[in-house]
């Protein structure tokens, strides 16, 4: 009953604020501050904040049925909700200090403040080792050097997680992650990407020129970088799933409302064999990518490891979304190829759920390795 | 500090539903359920009220146990307490049975309480009875279909529209309203507040015995009504072609249909003939 209202209230929400403008932010490359606006009040940002910190405290299947309600209309704004709770507040809740949770969760959890997560870079993507951004000891700061790329939330974030290399005290480089909030002096934007989906999203680079960050914003300790960095993949991925399936299942609605209306040969083409059989195969594809994404979710909340079974929902969710809005545009014709109707939208913003978060190519490195390494009971 | 009672119903998801045909009822198997709209509405003007001068808000329902979930939703929106009457006897109620049980379960349950809030229709049968029929049964003075209320003292003032003009009234409490959709734009839950709503919520679930109505009582009160068929309406829709140079079509079109254009989009469209 509670994750029903929950899902009622947030597509109430999406069907009500931001349906009337996906189409129209996403062609401009708008992002739409004035409904994020509304959003705070509601604890959009905040899913999973603690009350102590002015967050909604939601269990991890209600975060993620928000985040499907709202990528269902508006897969831009679906990420910029996931990317802020997932892979910004996320770590902060795991891995900061009493001190850094008080400064920076409530205004994170209040939304008026949006947050960024900042691994990739020219040379580090799937290999996230090979991050090449220096931070250096001077004093009572870190002297941050360097360049990300592609940072999700990039364009409007206020405080970004970023990866950097750091000397251990036996000289030895070693990732660790700072908390650097956007007006310290030398922290610069780069322009926004002109992206195939998910246009409406502020997507950017990060300058970092000699960027000071107070010491005592190193999130963890030295050294944590790559322990910060794949936990909070893990939740991350939990965040494209329900991206993923929230985009399937709008398209998947598109779909059969048009089947049902579109007539051909004098009837609606609902009533072919191959159409109907693309829609089982939809629908089950769905069901199927949401039962492991709860699951996921609740091996999460029960404090068990999920790390595999994240993976394996952002593997099985982004690829039926490919698929799914493939043959979502497949059902509409033509049409479907037009940006008049929304499959196409939902088409485009489906293939970065593929990549970003790690790709599927990578899920699947990560699911072998967890099978090849597990004992099988 | 102001009482208020506000009742809220559940109703289907969607409005066209499969019904069966022997009862003349809704599946309502068939749909998820939803808080009424005007309920919604109802609840955000006992919200306001409340944020402007303080009150205490509960709201109830009648309904199978399932139905506690719009008190769920309007304890999340900002109630103090829900209410759910619940009771096999009670399936398939008229308006007459339903305002005689409510008015039972507000009097015992929430006494002293100076105004309750209705929805002025449900979108499930529209009968906007329930209301009305209420304030019979307590005694109470009633406005039916107010879009603005307005509280002084012990004197409440109710905006209304009716057919095509406005009319204001005052009343005393205790008093009931009946809520349109025009104004009181109901807000969104936040999360947190669902999150409270399902956490520590104070919902007390009461049946005929703890109202202490008999079968007895019931029968007498019972569902004077019997729905005898239900149908949809055919509605009547014809194509019309019209054919000929463009020109000539459009200005065809203009002659045939302009009175009707101008009553759906509200203003005169006075076709200026090209010669």
């Amino acid at each position: 009953m509670k994750h029903k209202l929950i899902r009622s209230q947030a597509r109430a929400f999406a069907e009500t604020e931001l349906a009337p403008i996906a189409a129209e932010i996403d062609r401009q490359r708008i992002f739409p501050r004035d409904v994020i606006a509304r959003m705070r009040g509601l604890n959009y940002f905040g899913l999973q904040v603690p009350k102590e910190y002015g967050g909604a405290a939601l269990d991890s299947i209600s975060a993620a049925i928000v985040v499907e309600e709202l990528s269902r209309v508006c897969a831009a704004v679906g990420l910029c909700v996931t990317v802020h709770n997932g892979v910004a507040v996320y770590p902060l809740l795991q891995f900061a200090g009493k001190s850094q949770k008080e400064k920076y969760l409530p205004p994170l959890a209040a939304g008026e403040v949006i947050g960024a997560f900042s691994l990739t870079e020219a040379n580090a993507g799937s290999d996230a080792g090979s991050v090449e951004t220096t931070a250096v000891k001077r004093g009572a700061e870190y002297v941050l050097n360097g360049t990300k790329i592609f940072v999700t939330n990039g364009g409007v974030c206020d405080v970004a997680l970023i990866f950097a290399l750091t000397s251990s005290p036996e000289n030895k480089l070693q990732s660790s992650v700072f908390i650097v909030e956007s007006r310290f002096p030398g922290f610069l934007r780069g322009e926004l990407e002109d992206l195939c989906g998910m246009r409406a999203n502020p997507v950017s680079s990060l300058f970092l020129e000699d960027c000071r960050v107070p010491a005592e914003n190193l999130l963890g300790k030295l050294g944590d970088g790559m322990k910060i960095g794949l936990a909070t993949l893990d939740n991350g991925r939990i965040g494209v799933a329900a991206q993923a399936l929230g985009i399937a299942q709008g398209a998947m609605e598109a779909a059969v409302k048009y089947a049902k209306e579109r007539q051909q040969f004098k009837k609606p083409i609902a009533s072919q064999q191959t159409i109907q059989n693309y829609i089982a195969d939809m629908a089950t594809e769905i069901l199927a990518a949401r039962l492991l994404l709860y699951r996921a979710c609740e091996l999460k909340d029960a404090g068990a490891p999920f790390g595999c079974e994240a993976s394996m929902a952002k593997l099985y969710c982004s690829s039926v979304a490919s698929r799914v809005t493939s043959l979502a545009v497949q059902i509409h014709g033509g049409y479907g190829y037009s940006k008049e109707y929304d499959v196409e939208r939902y088409f485009r913003d489906a293939k970065v759920t593929e990549i970003y978060e790690g790709t599927s190519e990578i899920q699947r490195v990560v699911i072998a390795r967890a099978i090849l390494t597990t004992p099988i009971l | 500090m102001l009482n208020i009672v506000v009742c809220i119903k559940q109703v289907p998801m969607v409005t066209e539903l499969p019904w069966n045909e022997k009862t003349g009822t809704l599946r309502r198997d068939l749909a998820a359920g939803m808080m009424n709209p005007a309920c919604k509405h109802a609840v955000e003007a006992a919200l306001r009220i409340k944020a402007d001068g303080g009150a205490k808000i509960t709201v109830v329902t009648m309904g199978p146990p399932a139905a506690e979930e719009v008190l769920r939703e309007a304890l999340a929106m900002g109630a103090d307490r829900g209410i759910l009457v619940c009771d096999r006897l009670l399936a398939g109620s008229d308006t007459y049975a339903t305002s005689f049980v409510l008015g039972r379960a507000i009097g015992r349950e929430v006494p002293g309480c100076d105004l309750i809030l209705c929805g002025a229709y449900t979108s499930d049968s529209e009968t906007a009875q329930v209301g009305p029929q209420l304030a019979e049964e307590l005694d109470l003075p009633a406005v039916a279909y107010a879009e603005r209320l307005e509280i002084s003292g012990r004197t409440l003032r109710v905006r209304r529209l009716v057919d095509k003009f406005r009319e204001t009234l005052e009343m005393e409490f205790p008093a009931l309203v009946t809520v349109s959709m025009e104004q009181y734009k109901p807000r969104y839950a936040s999360f947190a507040g669902l999150n409270r709503a399902f956490a520590e919520a104070d919902i007390l679930s009461v049946n005929l015995k703890r109202l202490d109505i008999t079968p007895a009582e019931l029968a007498a009160h019972g569902s004077r009504t019997k729905v005898r068929r239900v149908f949809i309406r055919k509605t009547q829709k014809e194509n019309v072609l019209i054919t000929g140079a463009a020109a000539n079509a459009a200005a065809e079109f203009l002659d045939k249909y302009q009175r009707k254009i101008s009553a759906v989009i509200g203003k005169s469209i006075e076709a200026k003939k090209q010669t």
